[in-house]
């Protein structure tokens, strides 16, 4: 671990290295059957694009959506045979394709997947159930799904293809770089608080929302991950898990008592500046007023800290309660450990 | 819906599948299709260069990769292989490979049989702001604290702390319906954050320390983070036709290299915030110094092992139970010694501490009538915290913290006449929180830091909603939230206090919220987002005093239009303002408002089938103001705190051109000038003199090419 840290360069090499053989062991069976493979690979592009032929003969690469593209994808991977084509997610729609005496006009494929007209052709999109149930057909088998039914997701009748985009090979979503560019598109608050000075490193693509959420539904709050926030926040500050000798009972209740993890004016992620935020819940010590440093000279609390910039400046209250996410300090002497001193 | 023209300029599906139909892929039209349907891979190579000096970018810095030099290099690959015969997948992804928050991974997947990854990350955080000091040892357990003859003698510091993880995962289906999944992270934190300790003497309310005068002191002490965190999980899934189980354990452990923080003086004189000196050779100094030579301790080692069943259950297609059972067995045990602290009482090693929790969960979703959904869920947590008790301030002891956490929600949703779908909903919430069971220092008169707990609260919510789709290119939704928190009995800790200020988690709280959005498509190439919010929550107690109320506002607006068939444009502006109103105990009264107002217009477009030209700008504006009066009429000390604006404007521009299919140039120019009237830091000074700054109004310029080769 350390050596990597020192030598990313070797990293680099370890990753390549590790990905060459791998490479070349796939492609060694590759050369020897070349013949064999060339054509299995062929039968079954060919084989699945004929099948798919109905529909792309008139559906091509000047959609909005492309449709060759969905062959780099898994749902592509025509020697997996549970893959879909076209008429797997959209419906046989015989009516769509052999027309229908009753209408005027080419009818409707049977599935229409988006959010409104417009969005999936000139047609109107079916219900999010029959759109999700489409996708789930397949992929209830998926644990991190098990959560979906009842989910706010769910219940407010976002479709996977609100999210998703399945004819590319590159699904904005899924693509930490850009997920949060479809998060956003709904979520307005959080687009506007990740870019304040105080941030998690999200604007810079190191972090993302399905760090934390689960946008596939979960038991806790906020679609979490885990199953509390405190349990999500751990995953990278397990530091303030405690327990210890001296708690500060609000860290192990709940962390955006205090912080907002999405972004915040105030240093920390904190909600609100020290010493309002501390003061919201405890009484003041004595008469002294939020102040600055200048504004004190002067006065008689200027010969010590003790005065209204040391609760507001430099790091507010957590300047002399330095452990306020809790003390394992066993000791009796001063500071006092159990004011979270030291 | 089609692009009257693609990059391509022509379709080549038709082309690709008469080719098909004709002769299968061995034609010469078979590159044509190979690219259409190959995952492809990409190798982009670059450079980049940064503007001025480093100080002048500390907050486009804080994230960025960027090395402390003015140029770094650009390394990003993405390789994506697919056997098609046998339909494995192999990919391998590096990413900032060249900057200080890089990442590589590799992975081998074949679907529906197994998958297996690892995976390697960095990220370094750069504090943006500079600390001039004395202090030595920063970034180990032993730091010296030399003064400084004046603010600005020392050295500068740029503090940083470094994250790199290692990843693994593999998946297995071992039947058909059976899976086992297992993942493992290690996590390496290195460097040093801000941190300090200070006292004074005898402060009011803390007649335990004493020095016979009015005087404090305050020292800046970064604290070592040098740490591990280890991850690991594994889970086996059964997927049936109705049932979905899974079961697993989940284990997080956290090792900390330093135990604790051990500061010396290395001179013995100190300074007042006046420039005066504190001399710590005689009282109150001397005690001063004593007091803040004290060890501190750091974050203790700690683990938590986790055993859960999980799942989904079908009863018929429309009705459908999810629910989860965790038990959680958190320990934190190392050793006061091993930890470099003493002063522990007789025949106590370590804390020993322990906490168990459970969480149970169990939903139920149904839609007995076409128009009708209903939603019913119930999650219950409750910790236990068996720590022992000992007596560590000599009359106090330590204290645990058990509690007791129901929340419940049922909801009802149904399709009315005219395209109207209305959602009545009920939200229940309840915690119960042990009483202090011990003689804690929290029931100590003479500190009185909080006025009164509270064991139980409860809070009940209500939700309506209603949506509807007014036309095909018009929808809206109203909600209105109303909720009402109260709870038993307040435990008053210290004595009366008419005055006193209650804990804002457990007063009674009114709230009410009501949201309107909506979403407007008037043409094929225009379409608009509303959204409009307020929201208001009051507070009372026991007294008139602490937190009083809070409010929010916001509205915002964002537009997506497609000017021509190349071009794109996407725009949003939107405000939010939040309020707090407390009054404090002391007999001054805040009014902080918070108002942000954020801007963002983005284009991208294709000039030509060869050229790509996007961009993005954006301008955010939060300012804060910290109002305050005092109840008394007085005036407030030094008149009040100053607004605080923090302005960012960020332009980012990006072209790419073909240079033949498979390769491209790309440039890259990010200006950002980020300026703050930030106060925090100003005039401030430690009392060895140390200062800390940043300098307010920062510009930015990042360049960059790269060459991108697909493959």
């Amino acid at each position: 671990m350390n050596f990597l840290q020192k030598n990313w360069i070797l990293g680099v090499l370890i990753g390549c290295l590790a990905w060459v053989p791998a490479a070349l062991a796939e492609d060694a069976p590759v050369q020897q059957n070349q013949a064999a493979s060339a054509t299995a690979t062929a039968d079954a592009i060919a084989l699945s694009m004929k099948k798919d032929a109905i529909c792309t003969r008139c559906h091509d690469e000047s959609e909005t959506k492309p449709i060759l593209a969905l062959y780099q994808t898994k749902h592509g991977n025509r020697a997996d045979p549970r893959t879909p084509n076209c008429q797997s997610c959209h419906g046989e729609s015989d009516k769509h394709l052999h027309g229908d005496p009753a209408q005027k006009g080419r009818a409707a494929p049977d599935v229409r997947f988006g959010v409104r007209r417009g969005t999936s052709g000139d047609f109107a999109p079916n219900s999010a159930e029959e759109q999700s149930g489409k996708c789930l057909a397949c992929h209830k088998k998926d644990a991190n799904r098990s959560h979906w039914e009842g989910s706010v997701h769910q219940s407010q009748d976002i479709t996977c293809t609100q999210c998703h985009n399945i004819h590319s090979p590159r699904d904005k979503v899924r693509d930490r770089a850009t997920q949060t560019e479809v998060c956003f598109t709904c979520h307005k608050d959080q687009r506007a608080q990740i870019n304040r000075l105080s941030h998690h490193p999200i604007p810079e693509g190191k972090m993302t929302c399905s760090d934390c959420h689960n946008p596939h539904g979960s038991i806790g709050p906020k679609l979490m991950k885990r199953d509390s926030i405190n349990d999500v926040c751990y995953t990278c500050h397990m530091e303030k898990r405690g327990p210890f000798v001296y708690a500060h009972e609000p860290v192990g209740e709940d962390c955006t008592t205090c912080h907002n993890p999405h972004g915040t004016s105030a240093e920390s992620l904190l909600k609100m500046r020290p010493p309002f935020l501390c003061q919201s819940c405890h009484t003041p010590h004595t008469t002294v007023q939020p102040s600055l440093s200048s504004q004190t000279a002067g006065s008689p609390n200027s010969l010590g800290w003790w005065n209204g910039s040391a609760i507001t400046q430099g790091r507010g209250c957590v300047n002399c309660h330095t452990q306020i996410h809790g003390s394992n300090n066993p000791s009796l002497v001063n500071p006092a450990p159990q004011n979270l001193f030291r | 819906m089609k692009n009257p023209r693609k990059q391509f300029g022509f379709s080549r599906t038709i082309l690709a599948l008469s080719v098909l139909a004709a002769f299968g892929l061995a034609h010469a039209e078979e590159d044509d299709v190979a690219q259409l349907v190959n995952p492809h891979s990409t190798v982009s190579v670059g450079l980049s260069a940064a503007s001025g000096d480093s100080k002048d970018r500390t907050i486009f810095n804080q994230y960025s990769g960027l090395r402390d030099n003015n140029s770094n290099l650009l390394l990003d690959y993405n390789i994506v292989k697919r056997n098609d015969a046998t339909g494995l997948w192999t990919t391998s992804q590096g990413n900032n490979l060249g900057l200080d928050n890089r990442d590589l991974s590799f992975s081998q997947n074949k679907q529906g049989d197994w998958k297996y990854s690892i995976g390697y990350s960095e990220l370094v955080r750069h504090d943006p702001r500079t600390i001039n000091t004395g202090v030595q040892g920063v970034g180990t357990s032993t730091l010296t604290v030399s003064s400084l003859a004046a603010p600005g003698a020392g050295t500068d510091l740029n503090l940083e702390i470094k994250r790199s993880g290692i990843s693994l995962s593999g998946e297995k289906w071992l039947t058909s319906n059976l899976m086992l999944e297992v993942t493992a992270k290690n996590e390496d934190k290195k460097g040093a954050r801000l941190s300090g300790t200070g006292i004074a003497c005898t402060p009011a309310g803390m007649s335990s320390i004493t020095c016979s005068s009015l005087s404090a002191a305050m020292l800046m002490l970064p604290e070592p983070i040098d740490s591990t965190t280890k991850q690991i999980e594994a889970r086996l899934n059964f997927s049936g036709d109705k049932l979905l189980l899974s079961g697993g354990y989940y284990g997080s452990f956290y090792s900390n290299a330093n135990g604790s923080l051990n500061s010396t003086l290395a001179s013995w004189n100190l300074y007042n915030p006046d420039g005066s000196t504190l001399a710590t050779t005689a009282a109150p100094g001397s005690i001063l110094a004593g007091l803040l030579q004290q060890p501190v301790a750091l974050p203790p080692d700690n683990q938590a092992n986790q055993v859960y069943v999980s799942g989904h259950y079908a009863f018929t297609p429309t009705t459908h139970s999810t629910f989860k059972y965790a038990y959680t067995h958190a320990t934190q045990n190392e050793t006061f010694s091993s930890m470099g602290l003493t002063g522990m009482p007789s025949g106590v090693n370590n804390l020993a501490g322990v906490v168990d929790s459970n969480v149970a969960q169990f939903g139920l979703t149904a839609r007995p009538i076409e128009k009708l959904s209903l939603l019913g869920n119930v999650h219950y947590a409750s910790k236990d915290d068996k720590t022992p008790l000992a007596a560590y301030s000599g009359a106090y002891t330590n204290d645990t913290h058990s509690s007791k956490k129901l929340n419940g929600k049922l909801e009802a949703g149904y399709a009315l006449p005219q395209n109207l779908r209305a959602t009545l909903g009920v939200d229940y919430e309840s915690e119960h929180r042990d009483a202090p069971v011990s003689t804690a220092a929290v029931l100590n008169a003479a500190l009185n830091p909080l006025t009164g707990l509270r064991e139980d609260t409860h809070e009940v919510g209500y939700r309506a909603e209603l949506k509807r789709s007014m036309t095909e290119t018009i929808n809206a939704v109203v909600s209105y939230v109303q909720s009402k928190r109260d709870g038993g009995s307040w435990l008053n800790i210290g004595p009366a206090n008419p005055v006193g200020t209650y804990p804002m988690t457990m007063m009674d709280r009114k709230r009410d919220k009501v949201k309107l959005s909506g979403d407007w498509t008037p043409t094929n190439k225009l379409s608009l987002q509303f959204l409009l919010e307020n929201g208001k929550d009051t507070y009372t107690g026991p007294t008139a005093k602490g937190l009083r109320d809070t409010g929010m506002n916001s509205y915002g607006v964002d537009a997506e239009l497609k000017v021509t068939d190349f071009w794109k444009m996407t725009g949003y502006v939107s405000q939010s303002t939040q309020t707090q109103h407390v009054d404090y105990s002391t007999g001054y009264l805040a009014e902080l408002k918070n108002t942000n107002t954020n801007f963002g217009v983005g284009v991208v477009g294709n000039p030509s089938s060869k050229l790509e030209l996007g961009g993005n700008l954006l301008y955010v504006n939060d300012n804060n103001s910290y109002q305050q009066s005092m109840a008394s009429g007085t005036p407030i000390v030094g008149g009040g705190l100053p607004d605080v604006t923090n302005r960012v404007i960020s332009l980012k521009l990006y072209g790419k051109y073909a240079l033949q299919t498979n390769a491209y140039i790309r440039a890259d120019m990010v200006y950002q000038n980020a300026k703050t009237n930030e106060w925090t830091w100003d005039s401030f000074t430690y009392s060895d003199n140390t200062t800390v700054s940043m300098q307010p109004n920062q510009k930015a310029v990042f360049l960059g090419a790269s060459y991108i080769y697909q493959f």
